[in-house]
């Protein structure tokens, strides 16, 4: 799966499943405040990326991943 | 996100319910509520068909699963084969009824009977609860019920194993219904006092009752209805919560 896809998939359920508005949504982007999420709710990003991707993001993996672009960058290793 | 979990079948799992107040939980669960029971058992299938059985009497659903709750890996592969089988189903209220007593004078415990009965109650509770929250995390509901005792609140001589352990699950209750209250999920204990099950048979009732308030042992059923309760809607605003069921020994 190259980048582009990666990028469109996460985009389209940050979208649909995260209620992001599209304007919002850049590689600069804070993933926490972007999509207002909680400590809580990153449980829904992993159940979303296991359903897309059909990888299993642990705790850890998020321990880098600040911006959007480091999330298309997580995504994009653990398919590798 | 957007419900996705919608017209999935629901289950009650309750570990250790082949017996006791396991068996009567199932029970009461299957007459209270539409959920699906499934009983766990470890090591009596014969008792656990027996509760099966009874579910079914009162109108119930349910199932045997069979694992140890002590053993990590074995709670893993059970509960995802079933998720496999069940892909459109989820375990909505989880009770943490396992447990087992070793007791004996602390001066004279073996590390073993020490260490048996931690993994068994606490350990234990981590296991089950551990493998199952995420998705009660998404589901954005569920009910956790942990089975503790009153030896967890006042300790009681001779089980020093037990009080920890007991004591132990007390605490990691009311620490995880903070971090999970947001998602509508409650998670609470009850402690029961002296309970006429296979667990306190070798017990003399007519000695110990004297220091009962209410006078008697309590029954399993009378621990079941505060579970059920617990387990329903009705209890939303309830969580981090130990409710003794002792007849008033301990408050």
């Amino acid at each position: 799966m190259n980048k582009e896809v990666i990028i469109e998939k996460i985009n389209n359920f940050l979208i649909d499943e995260f209620e992001v508005e599209s304007e919002d949504i850049s590689p600069e982007a804070n993933l926490k405040e972007t999509l207002d999420l909680d400590s809580l709710d990153f449980v829904d990003l992993v159940v979303s990326v296991e359903s897309n991707f059909g990888v299993k993001l642990e705790g850890e993996d998020f321990l880098n991943v600040v911006l959007l672009e480091d999330f298309y960058n997580l995504i994009e290793n653990k398919l590798l | 996100m957007k419900g996705s979990i919608e017209n999935k079948t629901k289950h009650a799992l309750v570990t250790g319910g082949s017996r006791g107040i396991g068996k009567a939980v199932c029970i009461q669960l299957a007459k209270d509520t539409e959920y699906h029971i499934l009983i766990n058992y470890n090591s009596n299938k014969l008792e656990a068909l027996n509760t099966l059985k009874e579910v079914n009497r009162v109108g119930g659903i349910g199932e045997i699963l069979q694992f140890n709750v002590v053993n990590v890996d074995e709670v893993k592969k059970v509960l995802d084969a079933w998720n496999e089988r069940n892909k459109d189903a989820i375990i909505e209220v989880l009770v943490n009824n396992a447990g087992i007593t070793k007791d004996g004078l602390f001066m004279w415990m073996p590390q073993n009977d020490w260490q048996d009965v931690i993994n068994t109650s606490l350990n234990g509770f981590f296991n089950v609860t551990n493998h199952l929250i995420q998705k009660l995390l998404v589901n954005r509901y569920g009910r956790i019920i942990n089975m503790v005792s009153v030896s967890g609140l006042k300790g009681t001589p001779g089980q020093t194993n037990y009080s920890a352990a007991k004591g132990a699950v007390i605490a990691a209750t009311k620490a995880l219904a903070q971090e999970v209250a947001k998602r509508n999920i409650t998670v609470n204990a009850v402690a029961p006092g002296f309970i006429k099950t296979d667990m306190t048979s070798e017990l003399d009732e007519k000695e110990l009752k004297k220091m009962i308030p209410v006078n008697r042992f309590g029954t399993a059923e009378e621990v079941a209805h505060v579970v059920s309760f617990l387990a329903s809607n009705k209890a939303s605003y309830i969580t981090g919560e130990i409710i003794n069921i002792n007849g008033g020994i301990y408050s």
